[in-house]
């Protein structure tokens, strides 16, 4: 079976994405886009995770749990989880190597945390713009013991990626890439190159998004296509 | 303080901010490292860099910075001069190094 796939998108946590991208409205939107696995990945944090995971489950969507860390050397990593609580304490491990800086929310953006209704929890005082206080090898290599999937974010982007911030991609057992245009204008290597929105606002949702085709379910037929490489793109 | 528009004058930079400039600065900061530039650069100071992005400017405009020279010849993303010109901030272009800006930079500011 086909399954559609979109592992990067920002909620209102973020403080660069729109304050309207509460999880429900994200999970409605890619059901709407047609994506069958959605990942909610928001810069240095979990904390709505929980609220995507009632939104997804509503939705009939299957939800990865990940997050998009921000390394010393200010590149941006996808971790994805299989599991909500795996999920959670990475997250809290990550949160615990930030700055200990507040956010200012003029000039960077709200972070709101919200339940699966989009009442705000919690206005989050910690400033998610990061970088954790761990190295990019390092942080890939941890990701995968834990058992998630450790995805360099755009590497073809000019800010915030791999090749633009250290010049090369350093040869880790990754389990893809993502590449914001497709064919890659820049040198992949050996690995699965997948695209995704990085959607910061909800008609972003599914923008780029990538195709698996199998007869798993969920996190494991993700898991399975990136390891074979069996994944097909649109030409952008 | 030394004036900014002596950078255009002097230096031939590039404004690419639409706002008049009054600016002045006291000293400058060079980096790459965002996260280094809020943690070590001071009120007044022009940012050397070559991160040409909104966040740039979110940055300067927590510390105080008045301007960005962008250099190599980096172009912004229109949201970027959008920001500046909102925060007040100059944004100069440059096809000079970090390294020479710098060099040039502190010659204006008579520190060699």
């Amino acid at each position: 079976m086909r399954k559609c796939i979109d592992v990067h998108t920002h909620s209102c946590l973020s403080p660069c994405a729109s304050d309207d991208m509460i999880p429900a409205v994200i999970a409605i939107e890619a059901l709407d886009k047609g994506i069958d696995i959605l990942a909610l990945t928001d810069h240095n944090s979990t904390r709505n995770l929980p609220a995507f995971s009632q939104a997804c489950e509503i939705a009939g969507i299957t939800p990865i749990f990940g997050i998009e860390t921000t390394t010393i050397e200010e590149i941006h990593l996808l971790s994805l989880f299989k599991t909500l609580e795996e999920a959670m304490d990475f997250g809290t491990w990550i949160e615990s190597l930030l700055p200990p800086l507040k956010n200012n929310s003029r000039l960077f953006g709200h972070e709101l945390v919200v339940d699966v209704e989009g009442e705000v929890l919690e206005e989050l005082d910690l400033f998610l713009y990061g970088p954790a206080d761990i190295s990019y090898d390092e942080l890939v290599l941890k990701s995968l013991n834990l058992g998630a999937l450790a995805i360099p974010a755009h590497i073809d982007r000019h800010a915030n990626s791999v090749i633009s911030n250290l010049g090369f991609l350093p040869p880790l057992p990754y389990s893809a890439v993502e590449s914001i245009a497709y064919p890659p204008t820049v040198d992949t290597g050996p690995y699965t190159v997948i695209q995704s929105s990085d959607a910061h606002y909800a008609e972003h949702i599914g923008r780029r998004r990538f195709f698996i085709e199998t007869e798993k379910e969920g996190f494991d037929a993700l898991k399975e296509a990136l390891e074979l490489n069996a994944v097909t793109m649109l030409q952008s | 303080m030394t004036k900014l528009t002596a950078v255009l004058e002097k230096l031939g930079y590039t404004q690419l901010t639409s706002k008049e400039i009054s600016h002045t600065f006291s000293g400058a900061y060079t980096s790459d490292l965002l996260s280094d530039v809020m943690g070590n650069a001071e009120e007044g100071s022009l940012l050397i860099t070559i991160q040409a992005h909104k966040n740039s400017v979110a940055v300067a405009s927590l510390i105080g910075m008045p301007a960005i020279i962008l250099c190599n010849g980096r172009t912004p993303n229109d949201d970027m001069i959008e920001a500046a010109d909102q925060e007040n901030i100059a944004i100069l272009s440059t096809t000079d190094s970090q390294f020479v800006s710098s060099y040039k930079i502190a010659q204006l500011l008579g520190l060699m």
